[in-house]
């Protein structure tokens, strides 16, 4: 009861804020809230895994990469729109996802955890340089036209393209409270994810379990790539600082905790956007950035020892 | 009868192929040249490739006069990975190890000031390809006279800029430049950048605001606080100092923003591939030394195009290919004047180069504010128009007019 009031203020208090940054400076509001659908499109498969299933995916922004350069190429090939190459970007990615993990990650779960960390740090730095081989460091970027639609109120114009992000974010936070609470394989993850040798011997296969939120993960990631591609440019390099993005909003939501991650990107993302507003704090966005992360995962170490 | 008809045909055989071997003299024997450059990135591994392809070239029409006889040219290249640690390793490799005679390459300014120990210890001419930076130049020192620089500094390009744009307001007086915007991304790259704007045309009579951007390159990639600061100051002229990866997204965030510069103006060390297909490349200026462009009016440029695109059957991206190819001409020509590889003949041989390059320009080599040798000075503005890259300045080597004021979204 407590902490369900304490939820209903917290909320309150941020709508108040979000209100009072609107109207004050309503671009403020508008591109954070953009960044921060951006930011969590991309945390939210690293929340499955590493909060349900509790692997630790440090190669998750090389997936959304190699997505996205199939993509690249599908689409120059065909003349495909990235749009439409979102779903089929997904499946070969879940595919992808799946051989990943039966190769290699599988025989690291019994491991201690350093272990699938060094494990996908290196899968990570042999995919970035896996593809710098093959298509070497040049950025790559199919110019869209409908990304640069934009809404004028007053005088002032904006770019609403980006809005596509946080309505892929919710889609994806509310379809995955569906899926773990709702279906017979969600609940398996969670009796997984909570106690494996448990769920074994209440028949579960864990292994397989395993595998196929690991592939679900990779295929929202892989979905987000060919996403990704409509607004930025790609090179080998370009996922790796969103596996460190992610892994912090993950940590600052609490694990296990998916529709939090939503919430921590909206704090950050408006939080930088405020900082970029003033010409003497627009370097400080990043520093910004790990210090709200701290002050949470501080804040609720706190909590949690004096409870 | 018969017999002596047969000796003396045999004879006369013999005595022909002889003189004919004779008169062919094959080269004997390689000069080894050392390359360094940052072989994962698009600017070096062209470089390679066309440096490569101008030994080919070279040896193909009999390689190089030495001591007498004709030598033929090698090529060994290493990689830096743009780090000083590597670039400085790859200085000893290719002295101990390969035992080069001349050493060429370069790009990032970080790297070549890890080589600079390494060049002072040995002290085989270099020609250098890239490295902007005037701190490689305080680093080297006036007695550096082994270090041929063709790339120029920093300060030299910031002039040329200053001076490019005075000539075409003159030229073309419906552009009007007073208000100028910078925006840098956040690293050394982009700060250094601002702080010669400040320098170059804070004095010249024009209003100069900037502001910082996180460069997609480094995991950035929002340009909206930064396009509303250069909206807002309402500059003639929108400068952007950021990567390749900045510069379809930042285009598209302006147009999503209606912002509409009269000059609007791109200084990545690349641009990403096909950007001249889109269309929102339409009249975007950016700074360079070479272009594709260039083709149409120097033959010099033609020869470096063709010959590139025929051997790897892809184009030269960025101005770094056609340099790496004049440093190996530079070599080569020098070598073949000292006819010699002696160090102090050859420095003296490099010293009085004077090369027709692709480049657009004669390179010959004079005093900077520093070190002795200093090749190129001037970069050049160009524009994208009908997805070609086009010289707008220098006048001399431009290929198109400038369109002015950059499209109206």
């Amino acid at each position: 009861m407590a902490t369900k009031r304490r939820t209903t203020i917290l909320v309150v208090l941020g709508l108040a804020a979000a209100i009072l940054v609107a109207i004050w400076k309503p671009t403020v509001l508008i591109y954070g809230v953009q960044q921060a659908g951006l930011y969590a499109a991309i945390a939210i498969p690293m929340g499955l895994v590493l909060g349900i299933v509790h692997i630790v995916n440090l190669a998750h922004g090389e997936f959304m990469m190699i997505a996205a350069y199939a993509t690249y190429f599908a689409c120059r090939a065909t003349g495909m729109d990235p749009l439409i190459a979102v779903l089929p970007a997904a499946a070969v990615t879940a595919a992808f996802g799946w051989v990943v993990y039966k190769l290699t990650i599988r025989r690291a779960l019994k491991a201690p955890e350093l272990n699938q960390l060094i494990l996908t740090f290196g899968l990570g730095i042999m995919f970035s340089q896996l593809v710098n081989l093959f298509f070497t460091s040049q950025t790559r970027k199919i110019s869209l036209d409908y990304v640069s639609a934009s809404v004028t109120i007053g005088e002032t114009s904006f770019g609403v393209w980006q809005f596509v992000f946080v309505a892929v974010a919710a889609a994806m936070a509310y379809g995955l409270k569906l899926f773990l609470t709702r279906t017979t394989l969600g609940k398996a993850a969670l009796a997984v994810g909570q106690n494996p040798k448990g769920a074994a011997i209440v028949g579960i296969d864990v292994d397989r379990t395993y595998g196929i939120v690991f592939a679900i993960a990779a295929a929202l990631v892989g979905g987000m790539g060919a996403l990704f591609l409509t607004r930025s440019a790609i090179f080998p390099a370009v996922g790796s600082p969103f596996t460190m993005k992610s892994f912090s909003l993950v940590a600052m939501a609490g694990i296990g905790n998916i529709p939090g991650i939503l919430g921590s990107a909206i704090l950050l993302g408006i939080a930088e956007s405020l900082l970029r507003a003033f010409r003497a704090t627009r370097g400080w966005a990043d520093i910004v950035f790990f210090v709200l992360i701290i002050a949470v995962i501080l804040g609720r170490t706190l909590k949690w020892r004096k409870s | 009868m018969k017999k002596g008809f047969a000796i003396l045909a045999i004879a006369l055989l013999v005595i022909g192929t002889l003189a004919m071997t004779g008169c062919e003299k094959k080269p004997v024997g390689t000069i080894k040249i050392g390359g360094i450059w940052p072989l994962g990135d698009i600017t070096g591994r062209q470089g390679s490739m066309a440096a490569q392809l101008a030994i080919e070239e070279i040896n193909a029409a009999g390689g190089v006069m030495v001591d007498g006889g004709k030598k033929l040219l090698e090529l060994v290249v290493v990689d830096d990975e743009l780090k000083a640690d590597k670039a400085a390793a790859a200085v000893e490799k290719l002295v101990t190890v390969d035992g080069v005679e001349v050493l060429v390459g370069g790009m990032a300014s970080g790297a070549e000031l890890g080589k600079i120990p390494a060049f002072k210890k040995y002290g085989l001419p270099v020609v250098s390809t890239g490295a902007a930076s005037y701190t490689v130049e305080n680093a080297l020192g006036g007695d550096a006279s082994w270090y041929f620089h063709l790339h120029p500094w920093d300060y030299n390009q910031g002039a040329s800029y200053a001076e490019g744009w005075a000539a075409i307001q003159e030229k073309f007086p419906d552009i009007k430049i007073e208000k100028l915007f910078l925006a840098y991304e956040e690293g050394a790259f982009g700060k250094a950048s601002w702080d010669a704007t400040k320098v170059l045309f804070g004095g010249g009579g024009y209003v100069i605001d900037g502001a910082p951007f996180k460069s997609a390159a480094l995991g950035g990639g929002d340009y909206a606080s930064v396009l509303e600061a250069a909206k807002k100051f309402g500059p003639d002229l929108f400068l952007w100092a950021g990567y390749d990866a900045d510069a379809l997204p930042m285009l598209e965030q302006a147009k999503a923003m209606k912002f509409n510069p009269g000059v609007y103006l791109g200084a990545p060390p690349g641009w990403p591939a096909d950007f001249g297909k889109s269309k929102l490349a339409e009249n975007v200026m950016l700074y360079g030394m070479w272009a594709p462009s260039m083709n149409d009016t120097n033959v010099a440029s033609k020869k470096f195009y063709d010959g590139f695109v025929a051997k790897f059957k892809e184009e030269p991206a960025t101005y770094f290919a056609p340099l790496s190819y004049s440093a190996i001409y530079i070599v080569a020509e020098a070598i073949s004047a000292a006819k010699t590889t002696e160090k102090a003949a050859l420095i003296s041989a490099l010293a009085a180069t004077s090369y027709d390059s692709p480049l657009g320009e004669t390179i010959s080599f004079s005093k900077s504010n520093v070190i002795p040798y200093q090749g190129i000075r001037r970069q050049k503005i160009l524009q994208w128009q009908n997805g070609r890259q086009e010289v707008i300045w220098p006048f001399e080597a431009a290929t198109e007019s400038p369109v002015h004021p950059f499209p109206a979204w």
